[in-house]
């Protein structure tokens, strides 16, 4: 049988068992393992390779920066950052009709330049906001719309845990990815904003407008709000500098951070219990889907399955706009169903070199970093789709008695907004790429 | 109690170990936590130094290794808590159709591959250690024996081991039961 074959095999048992609720990191594991085990006829290499698989991977220097962010963006939800950007923001943008909603698109996107969570920042936000469009009369549609999708901007602007680790699977700059994730993420942010503005001119009884705050108090809010673009600049000005490494300015990060919120007295003996043990599960999952990764790729490796498809992909004289096009197009469906990160880990080790034998005009480094920007802004759509989008999910359990219909109804035209800004962005590389090649 | 709930193989034994289970992972985890924040203070700390080697000080020697070696021993520490509060992600679309007793089903199969994957992280680790400590391999910069750091992890993949198959037996009652606790 050839390797390609084996592996087609190998995915659709993995598959099978992963849709019979199998947990995903051990799917992939006990697949690649048992698929090295057949290849190499042997289960010698394997059984010496995993005593130090294990290991080597959770021990990983470049690793090491997922639990330092994690923590970070525990303590962040905990210091009441949160609240100071939505007042900020509430203040200069909620005399507009529907203010309120874009203020917790913007306050969501401040929030995820210290977290590089969706779902922290859907469930962080949410609290803060969920409550004052409630009492500002908003439609329960447009206020859940609102807060799912904005959540999603807590991983698209960095940093964020995702595009760590594509970097380390890809091999890529990680400071690099960040830059290049900055105008994306803030053109999410806007179109966003754009889309509150244009849902109330069509829908005028969703929201009102709050009264206008005079400028003295615009400002001192304003000022509030410092301590995050601090803890950002710090971070990603000190790896940019070069002052740090990436995991160093996420050590630096999670102690300003913890400090912050010490400081502020928002962090109790019993709230630190509570965001270290959240780290530390969530740590857990990604790092064993990592691990099955690793298990995967060795056998994917063995079977020549990468480069074989890649060959054939580019043998096969499809447009490389089409192959990219479907690629993404794979990552919608399955993005509806399949958490984020769990997708990048699966697909990446094949999906990647076809991408990479494509010609876009484009050289490879900027290419992998386009790929990986595109690639995360498709599979967070999964986060507010029907069925198991996970931002919804939190949003209806903060609003608990609006009906999950609403919030459906509510996203869709931040889905749309998506999908128009991904379309945008793959079209035209430099809003990508832009930014990245005038600063490095 | 209500009588379903009695339902199951040694359904108060099970809670019981529960329980016990649940409080020492949640305590390993607190202490891999620990570790988390001591290596995000540690690195702090060699970065003030390394900028102030004008003023005769300097970077932790090591402060890689320490960060690579505590992560690990925390990622470790982490597993067993993650397991038992269920949070490995799984996809649960499919499935949401069948009966709650048909999931609970499943899930005591998701938690049996998981032993298998989790015993055999263990189990490997073991000789790992092993080898390690009769090769006497050493990191570069502090010459620590990794020996000592694989022994470090070893309470957290042999308990996340313990875990997984705990939960197996979670799963079977839940089965019996008819429905999931979440």
């Amino acid at each position: 049988m050839s390797g390609l074959a084996m592996s087609a095999i190998a995915f659709a048992v993995m598959l099978g068992l992963i849709f019979l609720r199998m947990p995903i990191g051990a799917a992939m594991l006990l697949t690649g393992l048992a698929g090295t085990w057949i290849v190499t006829g042997t289960a010698v290499p394997v059984l010496a390779q995993w005593k130090s698989l294990a290991y080597d991977t959770f021990s990983s220097y470049s690793l090491s920066i997922v639990p330092l962010f994690l923590l970070m963006g525990q303590f962040a939800a905990k210091s009441g950052m949160s609240e100071s950007l939505f007042r900020a923001a509430a203040d200069w943008l909620g005399h507009r009709r529907g203010g309120v909603a874009m203020a917790a698109v913007g306050a969501c996107a401040g929030f995820g330049a210290v977290c590089g969570s969706s779902l922290a920042t859907a469930a962080t936000m949410g609290q803060v906001a969920l409550p004052e469009m409630r009492r500002l009369r908003y439609s329960d549609t447009l206020s859940t719309g609102a807060l799912a999708a904005g959540g999603t901007l807590g991983i698209l602007i960095p940093p964020s845990v995702i595009l760590v680790i594509y970097a380390i699977l890809t091999e890529q700059n990680i400071i690099k990815m960040f830059v290049a994730a900055l105008i994306p993420g803030v053109l999410a942010a806007l179109g966003y904003m754009l889309t509150v503005a244009v849902y109330v001119r069509v829908n005028p009884e969703a929201a009102h407008a709050a009264p206008r705050v005079p400028y003295a108090q615009r400002l001192r809010t304003l000022i509030g709000i410092w301590p995050v673009v601090f803890i950002f600049a710090l971070v990603i000005g000190g790896i940019y500098f070069g002052l740090f490494t990436p995991t160093e300015a996420a050590a630096i990060g999670a102690a300003a951070t913890g400090c912050y919120a010490l400081a502020v007295g928002r962090l109790s003996r019993r709230a630190f219990a509570d965001c270290v043990l959240s780290a530390a599960s969530s740590t857990a999952m990604i790092f064993f889907i990592v691990l099955g990764a690793q298990a995967l790729n060795t056998f994917l490796a063995l079977t020549q399955t990468p480069q074989a498809a890649a060959d054939w992909v580019a043998a096969s004289g499809f447009s490389p706009w089409l192959v990219l096009a479907m690629i993404l197009t794979c990552y919608l469906v399955f993005g509806c169903v399949m958490d984020s990160l769990s997708m990048i880990l699966l697909t990446i080790p094949v999906f990647f070199p076809i991408v990479m034998a494509l010609e876009f005009g484009l050289p490879p480094e900027e290419l992998a970093i386009w790929f990986g920007i595109l690639a995360l802004m498709v599979v967070e759509i999964g986060l507010i789709t029907p069925p198991v989008g996970l931002n919804l999910f939190i949003i209806h359990s903060l609003a608990g008695d609006v009906p999950m219909s609403k919030t459906y109804r509510g996203v869709a035209p931040f889905v749309l907004s998506d999908v128009i800004r991904i379309v945008i962005l793959a079209a035209f590389p430099v809003i990508t790429l832009g930014l990245m090649r005038a600063m490095f | 109690m209500v009588g379903t709930s009695q339902a199951g193989i040694a359904p108060e034994f099970e809670a019981l170990v529960g329980r016990a289970l649940g409080r020492a992972a949640r305590a390993l985890a607190f202490a891999g936590g620990l570790v988390l924040t001591a290596i995000a203070v540690m690195t702090v700390l060699s970065i003030f130094g390394r900028s102030l080697v004008f003023a005769g000080l300097g970077p932790i020697p090591g402060d890689f290794e320490l960060v690579e070696a505590g992560c690990a021993v925390a990622v470790f520490a982490f597993l067993p808590w993650c397991q038992f509060r269920r949070g490995h992600v799984t996809v649960d679309v499919f499935v949401s159709r069948l009966s709650p007793r048909a999931q609970a089903f499943l899930a005591m199969f998701g938690n049996g591959a998981l032993s298998i994957a989790a015993c055999l992280i263990a189990w490997r680790l073991w000789f790992g250690m092993l080898d390690k400590f009769a090769y006497g391999e050493t990191t570069m910069i502090l010459g620590m024996k990794l020996g000592y750091s694989y022994a470090a992890a070893m309470p957290g993949a042999a308990f996340f081991a313990l875990v997984c198959l705990y939960t197996v037996w979670r799963s079977l009652n839940e089965t019996i039961r008819g429905r999931e606790v979440r």
